[in-house]
């Protein structure tokens, strides 16, 4: 697209009321701007890169044919995560459970993360990690989760948002975002444990 | 919460896929939305466009339960009805002759109409027809 430079500095707002009056180039703007983003929430629930490719293909379309139905209530942020966590959970139920995992390469980018020089630095001779045993560690730890608390862990430890967030994108109360949370992290502690406490 | 564990789940932010994967995403997406196009059912799509033309249409939930009703009260009347066109009280009363009891003095109507005194003289003419037409015998 010959505008893609300028898409990104203009205000969802106005890329939904231009997708609304029949510009099909606006909602371009909106699927570049999120699908990295969707594509981190829908790729840590399913530990499948193919799965999470039509997936999301099948999100933003959804979104494109309903978005004469967003009034604003929301942001355009949340209804989008809404209808991208929604078909995530319906699509891991019919999901058979001999799937195999398909996962993504690791950025360089780990290699100067604080977290990652403590775990593989430290004279301890158990903190030399395989990134590649600790990444298939993390995604099969992740899997044992069930779909709801998988959902609530990808988006606050991984993606960083904050419990009301969550909540409103669930439909759900911070309360029960927090004790998910609780709950999730004391399971994920019993399957990490040796990664923990190297 | 439980730090160590949210550390850990940090590092799965690191796992994505090439940088061109996003730009391949966009072109896929214009085909699919191209072959969902064609794919479609044309009534789906007519019903979509539809809806879209009137984005605050909504039937309200209580009519749902209005029409029902209406439904079920039709299908009660009906039901009903035929019910009492094929009782066998109705059949018998429709199908049977009507018995009507004679005043008495009347006498018996199974006797003879000559024999009945109670109607007047009548001429029954022999069982034999008459005519004054030529016999058909050479």
């Amino acid at each position: 697209m010959a505008d893609s430079d300028q898409e990104p500095e203009i205000k969802d707002e106005d890329l939904v009321a231009r997708t609304q009056s029949g510009d099909p180039r606006a909602f371009d703007g909106l699927v570049r701007k999120y699908s990295p983003r969707l594509y981190g929430l829908v790729y840590n629930m399913t530990s499948n890169h193919e799965d999470t490719n039509d997936l999301l293909q099948d999100i933003f379309s959804k979104a494109y044919r309903s978005i004469k139905g967003f009034k604003g209530k929301s942001s355009f942020y949340t209804w989008l995560h809404t209808i991208a966590t929604n078909m995530t959970i319906n699509f891991l139920k019919k999901r058979s459970r001999k799937y195999q995992m398909s996962l993504d390469d690791i950025d360089n980018g780990v290699q100067h993360d604080p977290q990652f020089i403590e775990l593989t630095s430290g004279p301890d001779a158990r903190r030399e990690v395989n990134l590649k045993e600790l990444q298939q560690r993390l995604n099969e730890a992740m899997m044992k989760l069930s779909n709801e608390h998988r959902a609530v862990v990808t988006m606050f430890d991984i993606q960083g948002m904050p419990h009301a967030e969550i909540g409103k994108i669930l439909g759900i109360s911070e309360g029960t975002v927090r004790s998910r949370l609780f709950y999730a992290h004391r399971q994920l502690q019993n399957y990490l444990q040796e990664f923990i406490n190297a | 919460m439980n730090q160590d564990v949210h550390k850990l789940l940090r590092l799965k932010r690191y796992e994505m896929p090439s940088s061109d994967y996003f730009e391949r995403f966009i072109d896929e997406f214009h085909h699919r939305q191209r072959a969902d196009l064609i794919s479609r059912p044309t009534l789906h799509i007519l019903f979509e466009r539809v809806m879209n033309a009137f984005p605050d249409f909504h039937v309200p939930r209580l009519a749902y339960a209005g029409v029902a009703m209406a439904a079920v009260a039709l299908s009660a009347l009906i039901l009903f009805s035929q019910q009492e066109e094929s009782s066998p009280a109705a059949s018998f009363a429709l199908n049977s002759p009507t018995v009507t009891r004679l005043p008495a003095g009347q006498g018996d109507i199974r006797q003879p109409v000559s024999m009945r005194p109670d109607l007047p003289p009548h001429y029954v003419l022999e069982t034999r027809p008459v005519s004054y037409a030529s016999p058909y015998s050479f």
